[in-house]
C-alpha cells in the first residue's frame, strides 16, 4: 500500500479498535478478576479440571474433522465448477449459496430428521441390509460432523471458486502435454493453485465449527460437550463470568494456534511448489 | 464469474437503504407509545402471551413486546447490566426469584396499581409480583411407543423404557424437580444427589438421552426419537395441540409443582406499561383464554373456572398436596450438581 493511502484505513482501524480490540481487552481483563482482586485462579480452575481440558481437545478435533470433511467434498465441487460451462457454473454457485439463505437453526433442525431413527440414512442402511434395526446418528460426533460439514461447505467452496475462476484450465492441459499423470497434476499443479483458497476456507470452516453453538447443542446433545456450550453454561446457568472469560480466552488462543499452524503448513516451500 | 463493482451511487443507495431499514423499528415503537419489554419462556408461553396479552395491554393504552428467554437466561442478561435491565419484567419460578432478590435485580411491586390483584388468592400475591400460574410437572410419554410409566423408578427398572427416556441437565427447573424427587426415592433425601448420579452411572443407557433443554426434547419427541421425558402439563398440552400422541402422568410419589411469577426489574424503564402487562396477565379475560389448549395454564384468578382437562391434572384443592421443592437448598447446591452431572454425562 502507498503511504498516502493510510487515511483511508483509519475508519476501519477505528471500528476494529472500538468493536473488536476493546471488547477483547475487556474480556481478557475480566478473565483475571476474582472476588479478591486480580488472580490467575480462573485459568487454574479451567486447567485443573480434566473434564475442561477434554472439552477443549474435543472442540479442536471437531473443527479439524469438519475441515477435513468439507475439503474432501468441497475440492471436487470446486474442480467441477472450474471445468464446467457458464450455465453449469451458475447452477453450482446457486446450489452452494441457497442453503446459506436458510437460517442455521432451521438447517440444524432439518438434520434431526435426516439423522434420526426414521430418517433417510437409517432407512437406506436398513433397506440395504447393512443394519438390523433402525439406528440414530443423533448425539454422535459423526452425526455432528455431517451436519457441520453441510452447513459450512459454502465457506470452503466459495474461496476455491474465486481462485479457480481466475485460473486458466489450460494449466492442467500443459501439465498433461508435459507427461504428468492425473495425481501428479493434482499434487503439483492443482493443490498449489488452490492453496490460498483452501487456506481461507480452512480458517473459515474451523472458526465457524469450533464456535458454533446451536448445531453443537442440538445435534451433539449433552454427551458431546464443546467449548461454546461450556462458556454458555458458565454465563447463562452458573453466572461465573470471569471463568467464562478465561475459557473464551483459552478457546481464542488454542484455535488461534491451530490457525497459525495451518497457515505455516500452507506456506511451506515444498507444498506450494517451490521445493 | 462477473467482477463485483460498486459505484459511489450504488454505495450511497445501499447506505440510505440500510439507514431507512434500521430506523423502521424505532418509528414503529414511537407510534405505539410506552411499551413494556416482558421476558417470557419460549414456546407455549411466548405464543400464548403474545396472542392473549398484547391486545389487553393495548386496550390499556400501552404496547407489549414479548421477549422469549429461559428463566436462567433472563437472570444472566439482567445481571449483565444491573440498573439498565434488558427487560421491564421477568417471568420465573421461586428458584430464580431467590437468585434475583439476592442480586438485587427485581423490586417489590405496588399492588394498588393492579386492578385484578384482589382476584388472586393470598398465596399468589407475592410482594415481588403476582403468581400467574402453577406449573405442574410429571412425566410425558408416547402411548404408541411405551406403556404408561408409574413413576421415576419404573423408568430405570422396566427395560421397556431403555433407550427411550430423555433427560436434561440441572440448569432446567423441570429436571431439578425430577432429580430431587429421585433423590428421595433412591437416596436419603431430596439433596442426596450422589444417589441420583450413581443411578445414572448404573444405567448408562439413560445418559445417552441427555439433551440441553426441554425444547430440544419436545422436538425429539415430535420426531419419535424419544418416547419419555420430564415435563410440565403445559409441554404435553403443546404436543397434543400439534396432533401428537403425548400423555401426562403424575409420578406415584407425587407431582412436583412450581409457581410462575412476573417480577418487575430494578431500573425498569416502562413502569406503567409493565404494570398494565402484569394486570392483564392476572385478569379473568386473559386467564379464561390461557386455560384452554394449547397453553392450558392453571388459572390463579379465583373467578376463572378450571377446565375438565386442567382438573384432570390438578384441582384447586389438590394444589396444597403438590410437591414444592426447597429452592434455597437447591440454589445452594445447584452449581456443583450442574458441573458433576455434565461431567458424568460427557463420560
Amino acid at each position: 500500500m502507498k503511504a498516502g493511502g493510510f487515511p483511508y484505513v483509519i475508519p476501519m482501524l477505528l471500528l476494529s479498535v472500538a468493536f473488536f480490540a476493546t471488547p477483547l481487552a475487556v474480556l481478557v481483563g475480566y478473565s483475571f478478576t476474582g472476588s479478591e482482586g486480580p488472580t490467575l485462579a480462573n485459568y487454574g480452575h479451567f486447567f485443573g479440571d480434566a473434564f475442561n481440558f477434554r472439552v477443549l481437545v474435543n472442540t479442536a478435533r471437531l473443527g479439524l474433522e469438519t475441515v477435513l470433511a468439507t475439503t474432501l467434498l468441497g475440492v471436487p465441487i470446486a474442480l467441477l465448477y472450474w471445468h464446467s460451462g457458464k450455465t453449469a457454473r451458475q447452477v453450482i454457485i446457486f446450489l452452494t449459496l441457497i442453503p446459506m439463505l436458510t437460517s442455521n437453526v432451521v438447517r440444524t433442525f432439518a438434520w434431526i430428521v435426516i439423522l434420526g431413527r426414521q430418517g433417510p440414512i437409517s432407512e437406506a442402511l436398513l433397506g440395504l441390509g447393512l443394519i438390523g434395526r433402525p439406528m440414530s446418528l443423533m448425539f454422535t460426533e459423526l452425526g455432528l460432523v455431517m451436519a457441520m460439514c453441510q452447513i459450512d461447505l459454502p465457506l470452503i467452496i466459495l474461496p476455491l471458486v474465486a481462485i479457480l475462476s481466475r485460473t486458466p484450465v489450460q494449466y492442467t492441459e500443459a501439465a498433461q502435454v508435459s507427461g504428468a499423470g492425473p495425481w501428479r497434476i493434482f499434487v503439483t499443479v492443482l493443490i498449489p493453485l488452490m492453496l490460498p483458497g483452501l487456506l481461507a476456507g480452512w480458517i473459515l470452516v474451523f472458526a465457524s465449527t469450533s464456535s458454533s453453538f446451536v448445531t453443537q447443542a442440538v445435534i451433539g446433545g449433552a454427551r458431546n460437550v464443546y467449548v461454546p456450550q461450556l462458556i454458555y453454561r458458565e454465563v447463562g446457568t452458573l453466572f461465573d463470568w470471569p471463568l467464562a472469560s478465561a475459557i473464551a480466552v483459552v478457546l481464542l488462543l488454542s484455535t488461534g494456534c491451530l490457525l497459525v499452524a495451518m497457515t505455516m503448513i500452507s506456506r511451506h516451500r515444498r507444498l506450494v511448489g517451490h521445493g | 464469474m462477473n467482477d463485483f463493482k460498486m459505484t459511489r451511487r450504488n454505495f450511497g443507495l445501499l447506505a440510505a437503504g440500510v439507514a431507512a431499514a434500521s430506523a423502521m423499528p424505532f418509528a414503529a415503537r414511537a407510534a405505539a407509545g410506552e411499551t413494556a419489554i416482558a421476558a417470557t419462556f419460549p414456546g407455549n408461553w411466548e405464543d400464548g402471551y403474545r396472542t392473549v396479552l398484547s391486545p389487553l395491554v393495548k386496550e390499556a393504552g400501552y404496547g407489549l413486546t414479548i421477549a422469549p428467554s429461559m428463566a436462567q437466561d433472563q437472570l444472566a442478561k439482567v445481571m449483565a447490566s444491573p440498573g439498565n435491565p434488558a427487560y421491564d419484567t421477568l417471568l420465573m419460578s421461586p428458584g430464580q426469584m431467590a437468585v434475583a432478590i439476592d442480586n438485587d435485580i427485581i423490586q417489590k411491586i405496588d399492588p394498588s396499581r393492579l386492578k385484578n390483584w384482589g382476584m388472586l388468592d393470598p398465596a399468589f400475591q407475592g410482594e415481588y409480583g403476582p403468581t400467574v400460574t402453577i406449573e405442574v410437572n410429571g412425566i410425558a410419554y408416547n402411548p404408541d411407543l411405551v406403556p404408561r410409566p408409574k413413576g421415576y423408578r419404573d423408568l430405570f427398572e422396566n427395560p421397556t423404557y431403555s433407550g427411550l427416556v430423555s433427560w436434561t441437565g440441572f440448569g432446567s427447573n423441570t429436571a431439578v424437580m425430577a432429580y430431587t424427587e429421585m433423590a428421595k426415592i433412591f437416596g436419603s433425601g431430596p439433596n442426596d444427589m450422589d444417589a441420583v448420579f450413581k443411578l445414572f452411572k448404573d444405567h448408562p443407557e439413560h445418559l445417552k438421552g441427555v439433551v440441553d433443554s426441554t425444547n430440544h426434547q419436545m422436538t425429539l419427541f415430535q420426531q419419535g426419537e424419544i418416547a419419555v421425558f420430564m415435563c410440565s402439563t403445559g409441554n404435553v398440552a403443546r404436543l397434543k395441540s400439534m396432533g401428537l400422541k403425548a400423555e401426562y402422568v403424575a409420578p406415584e410419589t407425587g407431582a412436583p409443582a412450581a409457581p410462575v411469577n412476573i417480577h418487575l426489574t430494578k431500573g425498569a424503564k416502562n413502569l406503567d406499561a409493565a404494570y398494565a402487562y402484569m394486570d392483564a396477565a392476572i385478569s379473568k379475560a386473559a386467564q379464561d383464554k390461557l386455560k384452554l389448549p394449547p397453553t392450558e395454564m392453571f388459572p390463579t384468578n379465583k373467578d376463572v373456572a378450571l377446565t375438565p382437562e386442567i382438573e384432570a391434572y390438578v384441582t384447586r384443592e389438590q394444589l396444597g398436596n403438590m410437591v414444592y421443592p426447597d429452592w434455597v437448598a437447591i440454589n445452594k447446591n445447584r452449581a456443583d450438581w450442574i458441573r458433576q452431572f455434565d461431567a458424568l454425562v460427557a463420560g
